[in-house]
């Protein structure tokens, strides 16, 4: 399929010309800074519509097929989530608008925090992260600003093996040390390691709960306590909420802080990468320090109060990812005091699909497991997590995931959600026992998969050692099919020579 | 080979659909699990438990049901809508001349129709590149788009938000030549500011008043946040005499269209804001962050990028690359512990720049231009002293005259327009897009020379 940047020279336009009105051509600006060349295509609407319709076929959604991917939570997203989003009074608001004019937004916006509230069990919520690791950064933007407020020098956060690769890289961003705790035969963090790692300058422990390998950890109470004799706060990355909603409340697990995925538990649309949205909950002791502005209601009118000295400040534009928030308040809503229900669902969900390959596959960490599992292929050969996630496509299945948890070999990690059947369940529990058996017979055939996509398994290692990472008008693209492309380095060459 | 046998499906009852008592009548509430009551019973077998509240024993339970979280009743699709509407509505639209980083477009309709595929709309990260070819394409276009524009080498799959690119530009920087301060030219959105200081608190960086060999970096934002436009090349000259990396912020990218691109006055990343090609105001978000390099950054660029590759018959295909820079790999050495970015918001700027192609957004940034202007020469004769020194693209600050803004904004404001952002004393900051018809134009003037008149 080729490029936008392929199609020959067409028609385009949707406005009116310019030079209709244009009695101001650009003569106020100086020469120089008129821009000589503008290297884009001219392409007609109808070629626009069928080259990123025949794009999209190439693609694959929730909207297409099952997509266990774990730690994502890619469950339905409601149609109707999507029309309401578009409701012009909200989709067509200056974020900048005057006060009188944005009561609705507002509302909405403070009554989702107040769900959130009563859901986790926090006393306050933020809704101006972009995303899960944007709320994790600000949690540690707090973290560190609480502790330099109380001259306490804290420079280390303690996180457990099996976290997601953002937990530690946040950490980072702040300049705080990672002190890693292995996790025990039960796949929780290990208690006694963490006793032992647990000292003064500890700021922030950082768990998932349930954790990546689809566990609660059993110790958590007794970490908290731990944590907070220590002077530390707790920190939950909630990306797992789906399988907490209105069975226990992060809060009871005496968390100080925890982010909400909107995109994960709240049912926003993953949109192939993005936009989600984050939620930051955190105590009374740590609400002062919220970003701003922090949307306050006088029980009349709803204000955005700006004025709160203790903030660590603005972590984006304006109030966070608005058109994902309207989904959320809605999925919200439409549940209402039946939201028991999806995570009872994602959890039996789980559990059934567990149950029907444990069997054949090993289940490093044999417990009751909540929203997701992760299965160990290692029996079945060095990358046969790799080899299973490509051959599953062919059945017509989003692969889980497989690049973490690091501490199981030859991960999967499965998230069915409480959207899908059972029939889908056992259909995908068979692909999986029949791929493993193709592993066993026919293993060569399964390194080649998968065959049934638009393109075979993709050479990662040339991407990365010849990268090509753009259109270049002056160098064009492709030689020939079949030939592979030349990148920057050889364009790099060629322009040296 | 489909694999997946079509069956015929059993006619199933959904046992679990919320039912509700309302005025003496059922009403059956919608609920998206599609697992009956007979399904349950025969998974709950299966596993060998008998009810799915002993799934939940190794959750330590904490509530009995959720009912006691004091939430509202369920609704079914019909009486969200009714009420999502009675709640939208209490926002009041405006004629809007106001920008500040989000700008009113014209948004083509074909973009939000090739959105809402749910091929598009509903994947995630392209982990597992044979199955994501669609969003590795549009995301390699993407970055190609965004280095035409600018003039950099080498663009990423998308940040967050205009500010938060900033920021990570800067951290960027700092992890690139070690120094950790960071000077900032005049006239960057104060909320970007904002942002940055926030970032720099996290990570020890300090935002600094002269440039020397301390300096990390110099950010200039063109056009500013005054919309002036200006050749920065005396900007980069002295960021690059002491070695600091010089970063452009662009937040009215529609600008790129008729002036030249941050790459021909010496940038070495160039951040900002995509909203507008193609992305609605929506009340501030989502909107698209993009960061674009010079190639000696690539190793140091943070989250996605795509790249070309081939398959193992040879044929052309995309997959995610340098993931070795990634919080997922990398973990505390990673570049970023970005994760989830907005890519559908880069995809609908993919499409939008497709749609209005060369001409059209030339003919959109004409637009702008022009009608700021003529808006600007209209509040001149009526005294609004133009407070710009520097030719500026489709934003102006004007001086109202002495002590009349609050009175002119809040008159414009009853009329349905929204006539700027009130900065201090009686400075307004007036934007102008495609949006803004000449009739609007005209009425904008005419109700401010009516209250003048009636002074
Ligand atoms: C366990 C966990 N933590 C954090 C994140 C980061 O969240 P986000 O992608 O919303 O930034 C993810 C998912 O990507 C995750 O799975």
């Amino acid at each position: 399929m080729k490029l936008i940047f392929e199609y020959e020279e067409s028609i385009t336009g949707h406005l009116p010309d310019s030079s209709d009105d244009d009695s101001h051509s650009l003569g106020d600006l100086p020469r120089e800074l008129i821009r000589k060349e503008l290297p884009l295509p001219n392409v007609s609407e109808i070629d626009v519509i069928r080259h990123y319709s025949n794009m999209s076929r190439k693609n694959f959604g929730v909207d297409i097929g099952f997509y266990p991917l774990g730690s994502c939570t890619m469950k339905y997203n409601p149609k109707i989530n999507e029309d309401i989003a578009k409701l012009e009074g909200f989709m067509q608001l200056h974020p900048l608008s005057h006060q009188s004019c944005i009561q609705g937004s507002l509302q909405l916006m403070w009554e989702l925090g107040e769900y959130f509230k009563k859901i986790t069990g926090m006393d306050a919520f933020s809704l101006q992260p972009a995303a899960g690791s944007q709320s994790e950064l600000l949690g540690v933007m707090i973290a560190k600003a609480y502790f330099k407020e109380k001259k306490e020098k804290r420079t280390k956060i303690i996180i457990p093996d099996s976290a997601h690769g953002t937990n530690p890289a946040t950490a980072a961003m702040c300049k705080f040390e990672t002190i890693t705790v292995k996790s025990d035969s039960r796949g929780n963090m290990d208690i006694n390691e963490f006793k032992e790692l647990l000292e003064e300058d500890i700021a922030l422990v950082m768990l998932t709960n349930p954790n990546t390998l689809g566990l609660f950890e059993e110790k958590v109470l007794e970490i908290s306590d731990l944590a907070h004799r220590n002077g530390s706060l707790m920190y939950c990355d909630g990306a797992n909420m789906n399988a907490l909603l209105g069975i226990t409340r992060p809060a009871d697990q005496g968390f100080d802080l925890i982010h909400l995925n909107l995109h994960k538990t709240f049912s926003t649309p993953h949109g192939g990468g993005g936009p989600g949205a984050g939620a930051l909950g955190v105590k009374t002791h740590l609400s002062d320090f919220l970003p701003l502005p922090r949307v306050v209601n006088d029980g009349k009118n709803f204000a955005l109060d700006y004025d709160r000295r203790r903030s660590v400040g603005m972590t984006r534009y304006c109030y966070g990812n608005f058109g994902m928030l309207v989904r959320a308040y809605a999925y919200i809503r439409s549940w209402g005091n039946e939201l028991r229900k999806i995570s009872e669902h994602a959890i039996l969900n789980a559990n059934y699909l567990c149950s029907l390959l444990k069997e054949d596959f090993e289940l490093p960490y044999d417990r009751r497991c909540a929203h997701e599992f992760v299965l160990s292929s290692r029996k079945l050969g060095q990358k046969s997590a790799l080899n299973i996630a490509k051959r599953i496509m062919d059945y017509g299945f989003h692969p889980p995931t497989i690049y973490f948890p690091l501490i199981v070999p030859e991960a999967l990690m499965i998230e069915p959600t409480e959207t899908e059947s059972k029939e889908t369940l056992d259909e995908f529990a068979t692909a999986l026992r029949k791929i493993a058996k193709e592993l066993k017979e026919n293993p060569d055939f399964v390194k080649g998969a998968p065959y049934t996509r638009s393109v075979e398994r993709l050479d990662e290692v040339i991407a990365a050692r010849r990268p090509n990472l753009r259109w270049n008008a002056h160098t064009g693209l492709e030689e020939e099919d079949g030939k592979k492309m030349p990148g920057i380095n050889e364009r790099e060459d060629r322009r040296q020579k | 080979m489909k694999w997946r046998s079509r069956k015929k499906k059993e006619k199933r009852r959904n046992d679990y659909r919320c039912v509700r008592q309302q005025g003496g009548y059922e009403v059956i509430i919608m609920n998206y699990i599609p697992v009956t009551e007979n399904d349950k019973r025969n998974m709950l077998r299966h596993i060998g438990v008998k009810s799915i509240n002993d799934l939940l024993i190794e959750l330590k339970p904490s509530i009995a049901d959720s009912g006691e979280l004091g939430l509202s009743n369920p609704m079914s699709e019909l009486e969200l809508l009714e009420h999502m509407k009675r709640l939208s509505e209490k926002n009041n639209l405006m004629k809007y001349f106001i920008g500040a980083g989000a700008y009113n477009h014209y948004v083509p309709a074909a973009v939000n129709h090739l959105l809402m595929r749910g091929e598009f709309l509903t994947g995630y990260t392209p982990y597992q590149a044979e199955m994501s070819q669609g969003t590795l394409q549009a995301m390699y276009e993407f970055q190609s788009f965004i280095c035409l524009l600018t003039g950099m080498d080498v663009a990423n799959a998308s940040m967050y938000d205009g500010s938060s690119a900033l920021a990570e530009a800067v951290l960027l920087s700092s992890s690139y030549n070690g120094r950790n301060g960071v000077f900032v030219n005049n006239g960057l959105n104060p909320q970007y500011l904002e942002v940055l200081k926030t970032y720099c608190e996290g990570a020890d960086l300090e935002i600094v008043n002269e440039i020397n060999e301390k300096t990390t970096c110099v950010i200039g934002q063109n056009p500013d946040f005054y919309g002036n436009l200006e050749n920065l090349e005396y900007l980069s000259d002295r960021a690059h005499k002491v070695g600091a990396l010089f970063i452009t912020c662009v937040v009215e990218p529609t600008s790129l269209a008729i002036v030249q691109p941050p790459g021909y006055y010496g940038a070495d990343l160039v951040v900002g804001e995509g909203q507008s090609f193609g992305i609605p105001i929506n009340f501030g978000g989502p909107y698209l962050g993009f960061l674009g390099v010079k190639d000696f950054l690539l190793k140091k660029i943070p989250g996605r990028i795509a790249g070309m590759t081939a398959d193992s018959k040879g044929r052309k295909g995309f997959v995610l690359t340098f993931q070795a820079r990634e919080q997922h790999i990398r973990r505390e050495r990673a570049t970023s512990n970005i994760t989830t970015n907005v890519e559908l918001m880069a995809i609908a700027s993919t499409i939008y720049l497709s749609l209005m192609g060369r001409t059209g957004l030339k003919n959109v940034a004409k637009l702008c231009y022009s009608r700021a202007h003529l808006l600007q020469e209209k509040l001149a004769k009526m005294d609004f002293k133009l407070l710009n020194d520097k030719p500026f693209y489709n934003e102006f600050l004007v001086r109202a005259p002495s002590g009349s803004s609050e009175n002119v904004l809040s008159h414009l404001l009853k009329e349905g327009i929204l006539g700027g952002l009130h900065l201090d004393h009686d400075n307004i900051l007036i934007c102008c897009t495609e949006m803004n018809s000449l009739q609007d134009i005209e009425s904008y003037a005419s109700i401010i020379n009516e209250r003048m008149l009636l002074k």
